[in-house]
């Protein structure tokens, strides 16, 4: 019915079909009409939208102030209403663009405040799931050799400050250099950026090799800042074992035989506490390191503040 | 045996380790007797047969790659040049047939967990 209603009008349906840019061959003209039908009943309800809205807003814009009210005009014959204004307490009269501005401003503040937050909670709360529950997954109690002073370093010596700790060895082919080189540049990006200072440090995965005095030798090459450690072989094993390091030396070695090491290769961040916070990997380059490391310092809470957190009522938004 | 015969050692002595400056030569050389292994469409440079061509074509790059890297290096880099070869081969392969990669880096994948 509808269709034949349209279809007998032919100027209107076609201009409505070159409207939405089809053209139809003559001879499928009729069909394409067809199919275009529902498309110009559409386009005839909105046309009789835009209708009533144009003769809605032949009326003038409310005027009436937040907290005004309506009252009825009982001798006005066409029941017209008008405002009555709080005249007393001045009427709260507000200009659309200044509101628009206001809106804008606050608005986008808040979105600010609000996505750097979501940002740095979702950064703490993968730190918190690193640190697991109870017992940290990564790092451990070790003992190890300081290559340049000869003392004993420990786990306690990672507290009160932030270090990146690296697992190599010096007779490293390619990949060693190359990674502590990557660590030179993020130190000095991170001194000179942010003005965060981490201690980094060198444990060796080939202890029969790499002797203090090796250590410190190999070690000049690099960042002036990079301490060495090294230790017995059960030291090492030991420590690589906390730190979920992979490493094999090749079985059945002579003495003095030249040969590498397989190991596992990861900076391991650890937080003023000592603990684990997260690796870094080959896949972060000199310049998203940094970046990285930055952020996930940001998300740092120390544990005292975390424990107190948890008896608070608004607990559930860290969770 | 040159400035450089630290590293010739016959598997008795002990082999320092490489500084800064021994490193990038030793790289140096690879990559002058690779460039020159590519020349000749040789991949593996320990197989038998590649012995005569290598020795044909790259004998000056060869002798220096030797010289200027540690035993341990020799081995380790011309194994990594197969590994390496293999990999873009298979990575060929896989963007042929339109594979999607994965970003298994830790922190993507603890992103993918949540």
């Amino acid at each position: 019915m509808i269709s034949r209603q349209i279809l007998s009008r032919p100027i209107v349906g076609r201009s409505l079909l070159l409207r939405s840019g089809l053209t139809c061959r003559p001879v499928l003209g009729n069909s394409c009409r067809l199919l275009h039908s529902f498309r110009v009943l559409k386009q005839k309800e909105n046309d009789n939208d835009k209708g009533e809205i144009v003769f809605k807003s032949k009326k003038p814009l409310s005027r009436i102030p937040i907290g005004g009210s309506f009252e009825k005009q009982s001798n006005s014959a066409n029941g017209d209403r008008k405002p009555i204004v709080n005249t007393a307490s001045g009427t709260i009269e507000f200009s659309t663009w200044k509101a628009a501005l206001l809106f804008i401003v606050v608005g986008s503040g808040l979105y600010f405040i609000f996505e750097k937050e979501k940002k740095r909670l979702e950064v703490e709360r993968e730190a918190e799931a690193n640190r697991g529950y109870g017992k940290p997954v990564v790092g451990g109690p070790f003992s190890l050799i300081n290559c340049s002073t000869g003392d004993r370093f420990n786990e306690e010596n990672l507290n009160d400050n932030w270090s990146i700790i690296y697992f190599g060895f010096t007779h490293c082919p390619d990949i060693c250099p190359d990674e502590l080189d990557k660590l030179g540049v993020w130190l000095n990006s991170l001194k000179t950026k942010f003005n965060i200072k981490l201690q980094p440090i060198f444990i060796t995965c080939d202890p029969a090799r790499d002797t203090p005095e090796v250590m410190e030798n190999y070690l000049k090459d690099f960042h002036p800042d990079i301490v060495g450690l090294t230790g017995s072989y059960d030291e090492i094993k030991n420590t690589c074992k906390q730190y979920r390091v992979y490493f094999s030396t090749p079985p059945n070695l002579k003495p003095g035989q030249d040969y590498l090491v397989d190991h596992s290769v990861f900076f391991y961040l650890m937080d003023p506490e000592g603990q684990f916070v997260q690796v870094l990997g080959m896949s972060n380059d000199e310049v998203t390191g940094v970046d990285k490391i930055k952020e996930l310092i940001d998300g740092y809470v120390p544990s005292s503040e975390r424990e107190k957190r948890k008896g608070k009522w608004y607990s559930f938004l860290f969770e | 045996m040159g400035l450089l015969n630290w590293f010739s050692g016959n598997g008795d002595d002990d082999a320092p380790v490489a500084n800064r400056q021994q490193r990038e030569q030793c790289w140096e050389s690879r990559d002058l007797f690779f460039k020159c292994l590519d020349n000749v469409d040789i991949i593996d440079a320990n197989d038998k047969k590649n012995k005569d061509i290598i020795k044909k074509n790259c004998n000056i790059e060869e002798s220096n790659f030797e010289k200027d890297c540690a035993k341990s290096w020799i081995s380790y880099f011309k194994d990594k040049r197969i590994s390496d070869y293999k990999k873009l081969k298979f990575k060929e392969e896989m963007d042929k047939i339109g594979a999607q990669p994965i970003n298994l880096s830790p922190q993507e994948f603890s992103g993918m967990k949540k």
